[in-house]
């Protein structure tokens, strides 16, 4: 499998970074992750030609390519921070490219919640028509305390969560192969259009 | 009643733009309505903290100044745009104006959901502790399908759209007042007395007494003995002062000393609940005014000196004594960067004083067989000097005989022991070995910098000549008070004393340049201010890069692994900036791969003064299994490289009389260190040995073979020729020690006048040097010892440099 694992945050430091880089690593014999980052991104913004940003479209195509998505996000204000937000802001606005995209959703924060609450926040996000992307269900894979969790070399050293990510991850893998053999099955009847929020809702009338 | 209204999107066409537009219209005669725009925003990036930038600005100071804040969202993919959820991370990350700011949320959409789920969002984002906005319950406004809402002339056209948006913003008129009552300060009165709380600081519990009048918290008093030395000290003045100057617990970490900052503050936290009231009063009060300083500061001045440690002022103290101005800038909390960590002892070769201490057994020994060494290996510049003390020491010879002399110095042994310490090769097979210029000066004008200083007014121990560890010769000037603090206190007095300024928490981020000319320096003042500083010349006397990992495994040519996770026992303030500044104007770097461990860190923390540490001629190295492995007197990069050979951790064996001559203890201080399992102690060696692991047969062993070779003043094993105690006496200490990162060799390249040097050897005008940020004296290796005669006699003669140069 070949996933494109988003790290939420533009923030130098980031435990949510760690995670992925240390999924990247632990899960390389099973699938091939690329670790995205979203901070050289342009805060979005409808922009007045159709132009699409450079980096958008490069966003756009790795997404495409990639067999599923992993989102690792921060929780800024009980939600998504803006940046994550921006990044598929763009997304739903130009290629539309993680409709019936797989995502599996984990976060880690320095609480013990574990971001859960921006968890809930992307899985509805995500669930928009714009987006309709393929939210792996009732699985959530929340890293709490995440500033003691890693070792000097990445590794995550608590081994109960360990085995849950790995069960979660082989759960996704799964749910990544489901989801393409369903859709070979769907009648593909949707055109990605140029899109505003208004004229969307204009449509609807 | 004046409201804030923030359009929530940076869209060009926007119905809720259009909605509050409406809003401030129709509501004139009831409300101030002004809008606000968020598409000057920029992307909320913690690591890019623009807060103090004039948009945020903007907004914090519409919102603190208002009664109410209306927000009109759109709905972007099920939840609020981006760019109004960057504005409020902005808003909840360094300044907090919407906390207890009375909020009505509205939104429009073109659908029938008028925004729904977005609204929700919102609701749940402006109730995140950080952020603590009071958001109006009920009342929901929603207006869908907005683009048939609005008549030409932007009024909304229904009738029952309007009543209703009138009823839901009369409520919020008076939501918005009674809300901002709550805001009021509740009446209070402390029961007036001291009590008596302990807060958790970052090694343990703090006990402190808080005391209290009626109205007022009066002082605060901690107890840090337990608690590290160094920064922790500037908590624990910096957080009293601050809260007692504004009474309110509303008050700011220092960086890097956070969790204690917490410790001090939740201590008062706790001490005004015992007196009756309720702490989340004070917390909600303002910062005190010193922390709300934000304008940019101007000065002007002769001589700029970056860092506050033993090199930045002694140079400007020098400035101030030829009559010019100095303003010193510190980007720690407090002066003496690593020099106020330091041991004490300054090496400077002064036979008059040394003549009245005896030789000890070994000594004349280990100068024969330095003195034996084959001319060849010495290199050109050093053979004269090598030669003269040849004879220095002949005559020395045949004057005593077989009979105990003095201990023997000069400057010229003290040059070239410097030397032959520096001499080292590298992994590629590059050698290197201090400057012969400058380490002439070093050590031909440390006396002359012992004696300034004493004149500054530091008192020095003259009963006892010092040899610290890895300093190869009894010529350390201690000084009475204990570690380095002795230096600070008495320079940063005298360059106050003589009109010198010292601002300290302001990092130096760059030069001033005008006409291709250094002329100053930028700062960032305490609360993010620029500072300015226009100066006629620049003394960069800001350290090492021991506390910077990443710098030193890219420069590192000696060893053969530096762990990610090594200790060092400078002040984290050694990040090497001022290496980075020189760099930026072309300056050339010398020596950069070779740093110095010190052998002897705690394994914890890498301090230096933890345990027992006494000279080396008292204290017998062992392994883990209790064996010697090294002669106690090789220099410190020999006693790191077996040490982690070793495997990194060993023990500093003493008895009760050793213990004697550790500078570094209190007999109080001991206890506390074997309570808490950090030294050990017991009533015999093979105890002793049991509470550490080992043998106790062969630490037996080994501590009667070392005393036996005390007695015979010869070491055939390791060689070690210098001794004094025997390990005899009950109870006896096992001190843990490891390497950790000491001294940085490597820096700026300079000449004997400090000016620092470009690559083609040119002095970079109006820019100078001194201290651990320049490079070439010691080489591959520093002696124990000179690090503080290098400060104090190359920063001097920057000052001096610099000077004369204006002149």
């Amino acid at each position: 499998m070949r996933y494109l694992a988003i790290v939420g945050t533009n923030s130098e430091v980031s435990t949510n970074r760690l995670l992925l880089q240390f999924m990247q690593k632990h899960f390389s014999p099973e699938a091939e992750i690329e670790v995205y980052e979203i901070k050289e991104l342009p805060a979005f913004m409808e922009p007045e030609d159709s132009e699409v940003p450079e980096k958008v479209a490069v966003l756009s195509d790795k997404i495409l390519k990639a067999d599923g998505i992993i989102i690792a996000t921060p929780e800024y204000d009980h939600a998504i921070p803006a940046v994550l937000k921006s990044a598929l802001e763009w997304i739903s606005y130009t290629s539309q490219a993680l409709t019936d995209k797989p995502v599996l959703i984990v976060g880690a924060s320095h609480g013990t919640l574990g971001s859960s609450r921006a968890q809930a926040h992307l899985r509805q996000i995500l669930d928009s028509p714009e987006l309709a992307a393929r939210i792996m269900p009732s699985s959530e894979f929340l890293l709490g305390k995440s500033q003691s969790a890693f070792d000097s070399s990445g590794n995550l050293i608590y081994s109960d969560k360990v085995s849950e990510l790995e069960e979660i991850f082989r759960e996704f893998v799964l749910f990544t192969d489901i989801t393409s053999r369903l859709l070979k099955e769907k009648v593909l009847n949707k055109k990605v259009k140029k899109y505003t929020w208004q004229e969307q809702e204009d449509k609807l009338q | 009643m004046k409201l804030i209204a923030i359009v929530g999107t940076n869209a060009k066409q926007s119905y809720n733009r259009k909605l509050l537009q409406f809003m401030k219209k129709h509501f004139e005669s009831k409300a101030e309505i002004e809008l606000l725009e968020i598409k000057d925003v920029p992307m909320f990036n913690q690591s890019d903290n623009q807060s103090y930038g004039e948009v945020i600005q903007r907004f914090n100071d519409k919102i603190t100044a208002c009664d109410g804040v209306i927000m009109a969202t759109p709905e972007y993919n099920h939840s609020i745009p981006s760019g109004l959820k960057s504005l409020i991370e902005w808003l909840s990350f360094d300044l907090h104006p919407l906390a207890g700011k009375p909020v009505m949320i509205v939104g429009a959409s073109l659908g029938t959901q008028g925004s729904s789920r977005a609204q929700l969002h919102l609701r749940q984002i402006l109730d995140a502790p950080g952020v603590d906005a009071n958001v109006m319950p009920g009342y929901e406004f929603l207006l869908g399908r907005a683009n048939t809402a609005f008549d030409d002339a932007g009024n909304l056209n229904n009738e029952g759209t309007v009543d209703f948006l009138e009823i839901c913003f009369l409520r919020f008129l008076r939501f918005a007042k009674i809300s901002n009552q709550l805001n009021e300060e509740e009446e209070f009165s402390f029961e007036p007395g001291e009590y008596e709380v302990n807060a958790i600081g970052h090694s343990g519990n703090l006990p402190m007494k808080v005391s209290f009048s009626e109205k007022r918290i009066e002082s605060i008093k901690i107890d840090t003995k337990g608690e590290t030395e160094g920064i922790a000290d500037v908590v624990f003045v910096r957080i009293p002062d601050k809260i007692l100057e504004g009474q309110t617990l509303n008050v700011d970490a220092l960086s890097g000393a956070s969790e204690t900052s917490h410790g001090v503050i939740d201590g008062v936290a706790k001490a005004v609940k015992l007196a009756g009231v309720n702490p989340d009063i004070l917390k909600r009060r303002p910062k005190p005014a010193s922390s709300r300083i934000r304008e940019d500061e101007e000065y002007t001045c002769d001589v700029v000196v970056v860092g506050g440690g033993g090199a930045g002022l002694s140079a400007a103290a020098t400035v101030l004594q030829n009559g010019c101005s100095a303003i010193v800038l510190e980007k720690y909390p407090a002066v003496g960067g690593n020099t106020i960590r330091s041991g004490g002892p300054v090496n400077a070769a002064d036979p008059k004083w040394q003549m009245r201490f005896e030789e000890n057994p070994g000594e004349r020994h280990t100068l024969e067989a330095l003195l034996s060494t084959d001319e060849r290996e010495i290199h050109a510049e050093y053979l004269e000097d090598f030669r003269a003390l040849k004879e220095d020491f002949a005559a020395y010879q045949n004057k005593f005989g077989t009979q105990k002399g003095h201990l023997f110095d000069s400057p010229l042994l003290h040059r070239i022991q410097t030397y032959f310490g520096g001499k080292r090769t590298d992994l590629n097979g590059n050698t290197i070995y201090g400057q012969y210029d400058l380490v002439k000066i070093l050590t031909d004008r440390a006396l002359e910098s012992v004696n300034w200083l004493e004149e500054i007014g530091v008192e020095y121990d003259k009963s006892i000549v010092f040899a610290p560890v890895g300093a190869l010769w009894r010529r350390g000037h201690k000084p009475v008070k204990s570690y380095g603090t002795a230096f600070i206190l008495a320079l940063s007095k005298y360059v106050e004393e003589c009109s010198g300024k010292i601002i300290t928490d302001s990092p130096v981020k760059e030069f001033i340049i005008e006409n291709g000319e250094i002329k100053g320096v930028i700062a960032t003042g305490v609360n993010g201010q620029k500072l300015t500083v226009h100066a006629k010349a620049v003394i960069l006397a800001s350290g090492g890069f021991g506390a910077n990992t990443k710098m030193l495994k890219e420069y590192n040519t000696y060893w053969s692994h530096i762990d990610d996770d090594i200790r060092t026992t400078n002040s984290y303030a050694m990040t090497g900036d001022g290496i980075q500044l020189g760099k930026t104007v072309g300056a050339a770097l010398t020596g950069m791969g070779f740093t110095q461990m010190m052998p002897v860190a705690d394994p914890e923390t890498g301090e230096l003064f933890s345990g027992l540490q006494v000279p080396p001629e008292n204290f017998v190295i062992v392994n883990l299994e209790g064996k010697r492995f090294i002669n106690e007197f090789s220099g410190r990069d020999v006693l790191t490289k077996a040490a982690i050979d070793q495997g990194g951790l060993f023990y500093l064996i003493a008895d009760d009389e050793i213990k004697k001559t550790a500078a570094n203890t209190s007999q109080e201080k001991i206890d506390q260190q074997v309570e808490a399992g950090t030294l050990f102690r017991a009533d015999t060696i093979e105890e002793l040995a049991m509470k550490v692991g080992m043998e106790p047969a062969i630490l037996k062993a080994t501590v009667e073979k070392y005393n036996s070779y005390v007695e015979q003043g010869f070491d055939p094993e390791f060689h070690k020729d210098t001794f004094s105690l025997k390990v005899e006496k009950a109870p006896f200490y096992a001190t843990p020690r490891k390497p950790a990162v000491h001294h940085t060799m490597g820096g700026l390249k300079i000449d004997t006048s400090a000016c620092v040097l470009d690559e083609n050897g040119k002095p970079i005008k109006n820019l100078y040097a001194a201290g651990e940020v320049a490079g070439g004296i010691h080489a591959g290796n520093r002696l124990g010892g000179n690090a503080l005669t290098d400060i104090f006699t190359f920063g001097r003669i920057a000052g001096k440099t610099a000077v004369d140069k204006l002149k």
